[in-house]
């Protein structure tokens, strides 16, 4: 479990302070959505709970281990992966493989041992094709996947993902989200930070983050059913939730919960159907 | 298009040759290639020919690669053929100097091959843990091996980024209707210093965000293990044997070659 208890941080001693008090837990296996406007602190967050930023006061835990302790620090990096906003700035490898064995290597696994975690990582990240494929070649999505691997190479129970399809093309970013989806379903805990509303709804909790501080924190129907206090902070809605309301606004008895579009779809003709 | 410097992967038997065998080659190849007589690094330019032949690589691609070069190749055969003059008098055309210009643009050039076909056909993996391997005795003298393999290994990482971003903001200078092909010996500098600095500034805040990533993986100064491992295998032997030879033929060739 992850367990952030009260949380402050400033990057600077006198500057503003990125976290006020943010108090969290993240269970084994959950799929968490971080969101809020610029600034909000979602990535100072995240470099948190691989003990990358340590907190003025409170406590970060990470089962059990807390992140001041140094010591603790190899088992917190395992435990946690992080992907970085740009995979550029990430890949440390001239090759695919080269990348994803740079954890385990630094983990000082025996040559057997990382090109098995190496083989099975690209596996996961449904890129064992590109093993030897040189980075610069690669495109932005593959990039991402590979940044992923590199991660998944440390065998970590959760994966802190900061805005993984940023500047992808739709279909880069299906399928980096079908791979985030397939670890979750394997049991690999989510934290994924997004702008992108629709994402975000595919979570098992959102956690809203607005000035250092937790907004709002629930089920994704139950935060986008807080259509004021979104407005507040400038977050919208989901399109399909933002649909919804507008039929709904106009005396049409519809359910505003729903965020997937072909589940959205299935609804509003089964609702024609009826009328 | 081929960028110079990457690996191309291939199945050929230069492909499988042990790295550490193929990196021991390239540098007592170039140690030679600087130090024999022309006539010898004429035949020396035709085994090493053959070898990017057997290593399936088209003289397509070796032209791509030694293109970005092409100016420093020009140059250097120009500054040899008209500066090299035996009777004091330059600058000028001289049948000598012509002479000279060739042989040292061949060394160059033979030079260039070796390390491109070194490159081109081991993976980046492999030279690393070659390298490794060659320097693992400093560790004994407490040189920090594994350290600096990790920053050979990042500087490789940061050179198509250095490239790509000088594309970038010479493209940024582009856009805002600014060439400098077009301008003053004063403007140009300026515009040359401005680059250097954004080329710094990115440089350092990538650097920054790279460290943090490293971190991230449970990078620390100190021992690594690799996934790379190195294994002799009999065709190295035979290659060895057969390399040795040959390097014994060109000494000779050097010793009784005018």
């Amino acid at each position: 479990m992850i367990s952030l208890n009260n949380v402050h941080y400033r990057y600077e001693p006198e500057g503003i302070a990125a976290l006020r008090g943010v108090s969290l837990e993240i269970k084994d296996g959950e799929y968490v959505a971080l969101i809020g406007p610029n600034g909000c602190g979602k990535t100072t967050l995240i470099r948190h709970l691989n003990a990358l930023l340590l907190p003025d006061k409170g406590s970060v835990e990470i089962n059990g281990l807390d992140t001041k302790i140094a010591k603790h620090h190899t088992e917190i990096r395992s435990c946690v992966g992080m992907v970085f906003q740009n995979p550029d700035n990430q890949i440390i490898g001239m090759t695919v493989e080269e990348d994803v064995a740079f954890g385990p290597e630094n983990l000082r696994l025996p040559a057997a041992k990382i090109k098995k975690r190496v083989a099975e990582s690209l596996q996961r990240a449904g890129i064992n094709d590109l093993a030897t494929r040189n980075i610069e070649n690669l495109s932005g999505g593959e990039k991402r996947l590979v940044a992923i691997a590199g991660v998944l190479a440390m065998n970590p129970r959760y994966i802190a993902l900061d805005e993984p399809t940023a500047f992808l093309d739709p279909a880069a970013a299906a399928r980096v989200l079908e791979t985030m989806d397939n670890l979750h379903r394997a049991g690999v805990g989510i934290i994924h930070v997004t702008h992108k509303m629709e994402q975000a709804a595919l979570a098992e909790r959102v956690v809203v983050l607005n000035k250092g501080a937790v907004y709002l924190d629930a089920t994704a129907a139950k935060v986008f059913a807080e259509t004021k206090l979104l407005q507040q902070i400038n977050l919208r809605l989901p399109q399909i939730t933002q649909m919804l309301l507008k039929l709904k606004k106009s005396g049409l008895p519809v359910r505003t919960d729903i965020f997937d579009p072909d589940e959205a779809a299935d609804y509003i003709g089964q609702l024609i159907k009826k009328k | 298009m081929y960028r110079a410097g990457t690996f191309i992967s291939g199945e050929s038997f230069v492909h499988r040759l042990d790295a550490r065998l193929k990196l021991a080659a390239v540098v007592s190849l170039s140690v030679f290639i600087i130090w024999a007589k022309p006539l010898t690094i004429l035949f020396m330019g035709g085994c090493l020919f053959c070898a990017v032949l057997s290593a399936k690589i088209t003289l397509r691609t070796l032209g791509q690669a030694i293109k970005p070069l092409l100016f420093f190749i020009v140059l250097i055969f120009l500054a040899h053929a008209l500066f090299s003059r035996n009777d004091g008098s330059f600058p000028g055309i001289s049948a000598s100097g012509m002479r000279e210009g060739f042989v040292v643009t061949w060394r160059f050039l033979l030079l260039i091959t070796a390390a491109l076909l070194l490159t081109m056909t081991t993976m980046p993996a492999q030279i690393i843990a070659a390298l490794k391997y060659f320097l693992r005795p400093l560790k004994h003298l407490r040189v920090p091996v594994d350290d600096i393999v990790v920053m050979i290994m990042l500087a490789l990482r940061m050179m198509p980024f250095l490239l790509w971003q000088k594309d970038k903001i010479e493209k940024a200078q582009l856009a805002r209707a600014y060439d400098w092909r077009r301008s003053s010996l004063k403007r140009r500098v300026g515009a040359f210093l401005s680059l250097i600095i954004a080329l710094l500034l990115g440089l350092f805040r990538r650097a920054d965000e790279l460290a943090l990533a490293m971190e991230a993986r449970n990078y620390a100064r100190g021992e690594r293990s690799s996934f790379v491992v190195l294994k002799m295998k009999p065709a190295d032997y035979r290659t060895a044997f057969v390399f040795a030879v040959m390097l014994l033929i060109f000494m000779a060739l050097n010793y009784y070659l005018r």
